[in-house]
């Protein structure tokens, strides 16, 4: 059986996306007074209309007072607001992954009743939390990395409360978070997630990166490191001894749909482009050179929304992997890594079809160009994600280093 | 065959390089980073330049210039690139000119434009051909379309010549002294029979600068809209012809600025694919990943490996047109490597910044510094346009390909 048709309720949502897209995001995304500069604000007025959309619950069960949608129906959301938005898409990709995560599967009844309400209500309310995968980001060596000392928060016991000190250097949605999820390491191996609020005595988010300087924000979002000093949480905001593991791997293919969509937002002005410019004695879609390039993005595009798709499918469906209707390798990290290599090339292309217009400030290439750059450093390097890869492929763990 | 340079050369190298790593690459990033299209610029960086006699650099010996030859021009423009590629194109831009007053301008006109660009240190020119609805088709104009290309109009009036329309995207169209400016004085045929070629002064009346275009790559280079209503310019700056567009009017390929104007643009990308090297090497031998330096990694050393590969095959192809445009060789390569610049500046850039990856969600910003520079070699020298016209040179008896070169 195969079935790329989407759900009446898939494809209003995609409607009602794009609309809003057109009529609120891109206005005020591509305004040359927010391209020009190189620190580009938030878009907080968009992300509140985005929140009363429900996009911000869009991962939340209906039960819980969500949209309840799937990994896939959120990659197609997260397409479209991609298009119009990069940081704003990713901040609320972060909250509606983690929505679900928490709230549907890893909190207490108890926990669930303390904090649920509130986020429902409070269209600014995100959420973050500062787990990864351990050996994420630091794969250079075909030998696993050993997890650097220091690297994660450590929390102590005492009485009935636990107390984090040490610091977290990045937290995607930190600047907006209200709540986080804290992983920290107790003794020697072990670790807790712990639920920490964000007006937690002890607890600072630190001045986000800026975009000039010697080193510079490479990311999309809403990013910031956190400190934590004496941050005493009482013991039941105990989210589990476990990270969140494997569930938040349903977080990357919207993110790898964001990415797609700022693609695909390149191509489409590409396009209008070329129908428009005349040079070389006829429009420019009619030059072998320009009609290629257009061709290619399109490919491009494509297939890397089919591997997102059937990433975000499979997440979906687990069932899919044990009866081996699909290969059991890490697909959302095929996603990930193939999406942002073949927009990076679009955004490029499209680039090109503007001519000088495409280094231009005042006009959305550049930017296009640039967050794609961006995503070819996100989560992991393209190196380490290949690595995890290949270990899937040949059955082999890689040693720890020396 | 022979690679040493002589000791001219060497002289010319070596007190770019020192000005270079002096003076430019310690305000480099500064200077990107300053927000706006004119704001990036600094007169001083121009003023100490010119002192040790950068901006002047091709005006011939005999009008009192350093006259360096090609090689000399390859050498610096490269070191000084290494240093900030923009800065280096502020200077370089004004040889282009230099090299065209030299060959095709009248001594009357070498006298009065000349003599103050030798005399001033804040003198630098440009040249205007781009309009909004004229980039490619200036390049290489369609046979069937007469009126493709630029429309700024140029009409007689007695002895003056009054120009009205726009250009942009214009090199050094901000700061200015003298430009060189294409207009229409037949708009009925193609610019090859109706367009010419006129030296236009920044206080010609009726003459003014618009927007300052504020781009995401070579940010201190200067690049404006120039506005002429009923500008008057005397038929005395008329270079060459009436009616031979810009080319001829230049004596086609056999001028200094047109030769020169392809090199430029490779030599500038050696310099910025030196600096990535120069970057990658230091940073992985100085920073660990899973416990052993970064050049330690295969990744790391696969990627450094095609860097230095690409960059001295560059470095060998731009010293070579270089010897060649010095001993009067005039080829197809000067188009070819300039095309090629553009494939290798983008990959060796990209490699630094995969060597570099993002810290901490952070990146080095002169990392992504040329990254965003290198873009700029999409449209100028690697575009599609600039591909197919090398053809003319490969095959001179193509006529699909026949066009007038105005840049």
């Amino acid at each position: 059986m195969y079935d790329l048709r989407l759900t009446p309720e898939q494809l209003e949502f995609r409607e009602t996306v794009r609309d809003f897209v057109e009529r609120e995001v891109k206005p005020a995304a591509l305004n040359p007074r927010r391209l020009e500069p190189f620190e580009k604000p938030l878009l907080a007025t968009a992300l509140d209309q985005a929140a009363q959309m429900g996009l911000r619950t869009l991962g939340l069960s209906e039960e819980a007072g969500g949209a309840g949608a799937d990994t896939l129906t959120a990659c197609i959301v997260m397409e479209e607001l991609g298009a119009g938005d990069v940081d704003l898409a990713a901040v609320l990709a972060q909250t509606s992954t983690l929505a679900h995560v928490l709230f549907d599967r890893h909190m207490k009844p108890e926990q669930r009743k303390r904090f649920l309400a509130e986020f429902v209500k409070d269209d600014g309310y995100h959420l973050a939390c500062t787990g990864s995968d351990p050996g994420a980001g630091l794969g250079w060596s075909y030998h696993r990395p050993l997890a650097e000392s220091g690297a994660m928060p450590v929390a102590v016991k005492q009485g009935n409360d636990w107390v984090i000190h040490g610091t977290v250097p990045f937290v995607a949605n930190a600047t907006v978070a209200k709540l986080f999820a804290v992983q920290a390491q107790t003794g020697t191996s072990g670790r807790i997630t712990l639920l920490v609020p964000r007006a937690t005595p002890g607890l600072t988010v630190r001045e986000p990166p800026k975009a000039v300087g010697e080193v510079i924000r490479w990311h999309h979002g809403a990013g910031a490191g956190l400190t934590f000093k004496d941050c005493r949480v009482p013991g039941d905001q105990v989210l589990g001894e476990a990270g969140l593991g494997a569930a938040l791997a349903r977080g990357v293919p919207p993110l790898a749909a964001v990415n797609l969509g700022l693609g695909r937002a390149a191509f489409e002005a590409a396009v209008d482009y070329a129908r428009l410019r005349r040079q070389g004695g006829r429009n420019i879609i009619e030059h072998q050179a320009i009609g290629t390039k257009l061709a290619d993005c399109a490919i491009k595009l494509e297939l890397a929304r089919n591997m997102i798709w059937k990433a975000a499918w499979t997440l979906d469906h687990p069932g899919a992997v044990a009866d081996r209707s699909v290969s059991d390798l890490p697909l959302h990290v095929i996603a990930r890594v193939h999406t942002a290599q073949a927009v990076n090339e679009v955004a490029l292309l499209a680039a090109e079809c503007f001519g000088a217009m495409g280094v231009m400030r005042d006009m959305p290439l550049q930017k296009y160009v640039h967050d794609s750059m961006v995503f070819l450093h996100s989560e992991d390097t393209d190196g380490a994600a290949k690595l995890q890869i290949a270990e899937a492929v040949a059955g082999y763990q890689r040693p720890l280093a020396a | 065959m022979d690679f040493s340079l002589n000791e001219e050369q060497r002289h010319w190298q070596s007190e770019a390089r020192k000005f270079s790593d002096e003076e430019l690459r310690p305000r480099s990033l500064e200077r990107d980073q300053i927000e706006g299209g004119f704001e990036p610029w600094d007169w001083d960086i121009i003023e100490m330049g010119s002192k040790l006699g950068f901006r002047t650099l091709a005006v011939p010996k005999e009008w009192g210039g350093p006259g360096a030859d090609f090689v000399s021009q390859a050498l610096v423009m490269a070191e000084l690139a290494r240093g900030d590629s923009a800065m280096s194109k502020a200077f370089s831009q004004n040889w282009k000119w230099s090299h065209l007053i030299a060959s095709a301008c009248t001594n009357d006109q070498k006298e009065r434009f000349l003599k103050p660009f030798l005399a001033d240190h804040r003198y630098v020119m440009g040249r205007g051909i781009t309009e909004p609805n004229a980039g490619s088709d200036n390049r290489m104009p369609p046979e069937d379309d007469p009126k493709a290309g630029y429309r700024l109009r140029a009409v007689r009036d007695g002895n003056d010549w009054i120009l009205n329309g726009e250009k942009c995207f214009i090199a050094n169209g901000s700061v200015g002294s003298l430009f060189f400016v294409d207009a229409r004085t037949n708009p009925d045929v193609n610019i090859k029979q109706g367009g010419t070629l006129f030296m236009v002064p920044k206080t010609t009346p009726g003459f003014r600068i618009g927007k300052v275009f504020n781009k995401r790559g070579w940010r201190f280079y200067q690049n404006a809209e120039l506005i002429f209503e009923n500008a008057r310019v005397p038929h005395a700056n008329v270079v060459g012809d009436v009616g031979t567009g810009s080319v001829k009017a230049g004596k086609g390929d056999t001028t200094g600025g047109d030769i020169f104007g392809d090199l430029e643009l490779a030599a500038n990308a050696l310099g910025v694919c030196d600096d990535a090297c120069q970057m990658a090497m230091g940073f992985a031998k100085t920073h660990q990943r899973a416990g052993r330096r970064l050049i330690e990694h295969q990744l790391v050393q696969l990627r450094i490996n095609e860097m230095h590969a690409l960059t001295e095959a560059l470095r060998s192809y731009v010293m070579r047109v270089a010897w060649q445009h010095d001993r009067k060789e005039h080829s197809a390569n000067a188009g070819l490597v300039m095309n090629w610049s553009t494939d290798v500046i983008q990959r060796v850039t990209r490699l630094n910044m995969e060597i570099h990856g993002a810290e901490g969600c952070m990146m080095s910003a002169r990392v992504d510094k040329l990254v965003r520079d290198a873009m700029v070699w999409t449209h100028l020298a690697g575009d599609t346009v600039q591909r197919v016209k090398v053809l003319r040179r490969l095959d001179k008896g193509l006529r699909a390909v026949a066009g007038a070169n105005a840049d």
